[in-house]
């Protein structure tokens, strides 16, 4: 029933949200921390590091999540239920396309959804922030990880990989 | 330079998953250079599709819900090969990073409770904190033009971190809004 419960849940979000793979952070913590505590808040930190860790799209989070809670079968049924919607919507798109893009309704819709998305994000963030940022050191990891990904071009995954090894000496 | 494929035949769905397969193995570091390595690898290097086509196709993938890269990749599959080359290049571009997302929870699931790992996931779970910031930092500058796309944003804050509001809920009440409040303004 939970690996049902999964799938539904990867799926209504995959399909509602606009924005990016970084857009369904909020609605994967409300569902898997908050509702169901299927994962901690530490949990879904790691999930999102693996994510960005692994090549391609950040949702490939969402694999390691099945994985953790189900297993194979739960990783493999994660990552249908997590692009079936963009299949069905993206082709659908293509087809109407000029319907679409010209679409008044959606653009506007679109600029109400990614706005709030940015509040949502930055309610997460405070979120997980209070579990990870516990002393001076994790503050300072957080502050230079941010200045460099927001000012320089070096990949996310080395900065990542950078404040594990700190963490590895200095922790 | 490699001579373009030839183009009285859209390419296999093989080819597809192929060429979908190397963009999703080997464009690290999110969005932008996975934007680049399509241009250069369907637009330069084998030509199958136009500037134009692949401009329109990154458009559908921010316009269409769920992750927008997959996105562009299935309208460029779809395009070349119909339901086929949509369901090749989502494949191909997911593979590399499901396999190893999947190996990373096994090996993480191994090790969890050992002591070695706690230092290195409490350094960065830090840096995941400052990337998130750098989202946002990143999308409100793009985003956050005016007074109106502001509040939206903070309301959404106050009632998600105060209020415990579900976020889909959220969600589709900024859209309503967005139909009310920006209307006028789009395009």
């Amino acid at each position: 029933m939970s690996l049902l419960l999964l799938c539904w849940i990867l799926f209504y979000i995959n399909a509602l949200t606009i924005g990016g793979g970084y857009a369904m952070l909020p609605l994967l913590q409300r569902e898997f921390v908050d509702k169901h505590h299927w994962l901690t808040n530490q949990e879904f930190l790691d999930a999102i590091a693996i994510g960005q860790l692994s090549p391609g799209p950040l949702t490939v989070m969402n694999a390691f999540i099945g994985f953790k809670l189900h297993g194979l079968t739960g990783s493999l049924l994660a990552v249908i239920c997590s692009y079936l919607p963009s299949l069905i919507i993206v082709t659908l798109a293509v087809k109407y396309y000029y319907a679409y893009r010209e679409s008044e309704f959606i653009a506007a819709g679109f600029t109400g959804i990614k706005s709030a998305v940015i509040g949502l994000l930055a309610a997460v963030a405070v979120s997980l922030g209070n579990t990870s940022l516990v002393d001076p050191g994790t503050f300072a990891i957080a502050l230079c990880s941010f200045a460099c990904i927001t000012f320089t071009r070096i990949d996310p995954s080395f900065i990542i990989l950078g404040a594990g090894l700190i963490g590895a000496f200095f922790f | 330079m490699k001579a373009p494929d030839d183009l009285s035949q859209p390419p296999s769905v093989a080819r597809i998953f192929l060429v979908f397969l190397k963009i999703g193995t080997f464009a690290f570091g999110g969005v932008y250079s996975m934007l680049s390595f399509f241009e250069r690898e369907l637009v330069e290097k084998r030509r199958w599709i136009s500037h134009d086509e692949y401009i329109e196709s990154i458009a559908i993938g921010q316009m269409t819900p769920g992750a927008p890269i997959v996105n562009s990749g299935i309208c460029i599959g779809y395009r070349l090969r119909k339901l086929r080359g949509a369901l090749a290049s989502t494949a191909g571009q997911i593979f590399t990073g499901t396999i190893t997302a999947i190996l990373l929870a096994v090996f993480y699931m191994k090790i969890k409770e050992h002591a070695i790992l706690r230092p290195i996931m409490k350094g960065i779970g830090a840096a995941v904190i400052g990337l998130l910031l750098s989202i946002i930092f990143t999308m409100s500058r793009k985003t956050l033009k005016d007074h109106k796309t502001l509040l939206v944003a903070v309301a959404a804050f106050v009632l998600l971190a105060l209020f415990k509001v579900s976020p889909i809920m959220i969600i589709l009440t900024a859209g309503a809004a967005g139909f009310i409040l920006f209307r006028n303004k789009s395009r």
